[in-house]
């Protein structure tokens, strides 16, 4: 799993690195709030800037399409869920099932929104060095009291870090059962025995390792963060953005 | 506790956090409460990392949360889940976590008490979550529990169930840091393999 992923920081001097992280840590804050109240018209606009966003940093989306195909499954499954249990105009009628059409309007709706909110961490995470999310997390904390803040920083830097490691570990060992032949057992208790703890192994030997490679490389808590400056340009993307998201909770 | 047992388990603790966050992306919408996966690892969490390296856990999660970040049922985030009708089951799971890890600490980790752990912490996160739903909605007791707590029990069940088995295996790797007696016991009757 040491491989260069998609979901990792790429270098670079594009206007999006330079931002300062304490902008675009509040960014991320407001634009995952906004998705969560948008509706399909917004969404759009929202999907063309991160479309235009994604293309002027040139990330690989094709090989992040290829990382995420087990998150675009869980999707799926999001999306029938969702049109399953959602009551109303009945479209599909099969034996005991009923797909709505308000269902399926509001399946696209939900999976669109955390698509938008996965590619708007996605960039971030690309554009941001862990350093400076952790330190931008830090400087966040500040105000509050009594809290060990530079170990919540990396927490959340490493939060950030694992949840697309999960998605591939699961995927992968997915993979293994199927190479196994595992198809042909039918019974359920079975198949997710052999599936939960490989996964929880693998998860775990992978958490071990980094722990291990962050002891070898000399971490420490106490460590000097990278300074952080503000300059106008950042506060009018702020400006710009804020008065976006307000136009989508007012709407 | 030395400085190598700690980076480990604050790299632990994040991994408990991320592992809850997935849990959640699969939310089924079955009226104001959804069913999600989140709660089985809130379960893990504490009784595979004790109780305060499982209360770092579960609040760094909800802090993820707070911040804006997807990790909450149905790929959602922000503050305002935090306050709204299904927040109490969220804050819920912070005494919840802490309980059951100081009961799998106590206990020498026997299955009858990680059960009995397990149900402790269920019902800390429906008192929260149940107790909020109603003060947020307005609904009647019943109805709230109608909504808030019924459709969830059989499905604890089984995740108690399934959380039994999978702390069993996961035991051996992570070796939660115990007391000093406890630890050369286990040593000398059963040694920890590694690749």
């Amino acid at each position: 799993m040491a491989q260069l992923t998609a979901f990792s920081y790429r270098s670079g001097n594009s206007y999006a690195h330079a931002l300062d992280v304490r902008i675009k840590l509040i960014l991320l804050m407001l634009v995952s709030l906004a998705v969560m109240d948008a509706g399909p018209t917004a969404l759009g606009v929202m999907s063309l800037c991160l479309m235009i966003l994604v293309r002027y940093l040139h990330l690989p989306l094709k090989s992040v399409c290829v990382e995420l195909r087990y998150f675009l499954i869980l999707l799926a499954l999001v999306f029938i869920a969702r049109s399953l249990s959602t009551a109303g105009d009945p479209l599909i009628v099969w034996k005991w099932l009923t797909i709505s059409r308000e269902g399926m309007k509001a399946g696209a709706v939900v999976v669109w929104r955390i698509m938008l909110v996965v590619l708007v961490g996605l960039t971030f995470v690309a554009t941001t060095r862990p350093t400076e999310i952790k330190a931008a997390v830090e400087w966040f904390l500040k105000p509050v009291p009594l809290i060990p803040r530079a170990r919540i920083g990396t927490m959340i830097g490493l939060v950030l870090r694992f949840i697309p490691l999960i998605f591939t570990q699961a995927g992968e060992t997915l993979d293994a059962q199927r190479a196994r032949a595992v198809e042909h057992r039918k019974n359920p208790y079975y198949r997710l025995t052999k599936f939960v703890i490989p996964f929880f192994r693998r998860t775990f030997e992978t958490a071990d390792k980094l722990a291990v490679a962050m002891e070898a490389r000399c971490y420490s808590e106490n460590r000097t963060n990278p300074q952080f400056s503000a300059r106008r340009r950042d506060f009018m993307v702020l400006a710009v953005c804020a008065v976006f998201c307000c136009l989508i909770f007012l709407f | 506790m030395d400085t190598s047992r700690q980076l480990h388990m604050t790299v632990y603790a994040a991994l408990f956090a991320a592992l809850t966050a997935v849990g959640a992306y699969l939310a089924i919408p079955i009226g104001p409460v959804p069913i999600v996966l989140q709660n089985l690892f809130v379960l893990l969490t504490g009784l595979l990392l004790g109780s305060r390296w499982g209360l770092a856990a579960v609040g760094i999660y909800l802090l993820a949360g707070a911040c804006g970040l997807p990790v909450f049922a149905g790929g959602m985030g922000g503050i305002g889940r935090l306050i709204g009708p299904t927040g109490g089951y969220l804050l819920g799971y912070l005494p919840a976590v802490y309980l059951i890890g100081l009961i799998s600490e106590k206990s020498d980790q026997r299955t009858v008490f990680d059960v009995l752990a397990m149900l402790c912490g269920s019902i800390i996160v429906y008192a929260c979550g149940v107790t909020w739903l109603k003060v947020v909605s307005g609904m009647s007791w019943s109805k709230t529990l109608a909504l808030g707590m019924y459709p969830f029990l059989i499905g604890d069940a089984l995740k108690i169930a399934v959380a039994v088995p999978i702390a069993k295996a996961l035991r051996p790797l992570i070796q939660v840091p115990k007391s000093r007696a406890t630890i050369s016991r286990e040593d000398n009757s059963q040694p920890v393999t590694r690749k």
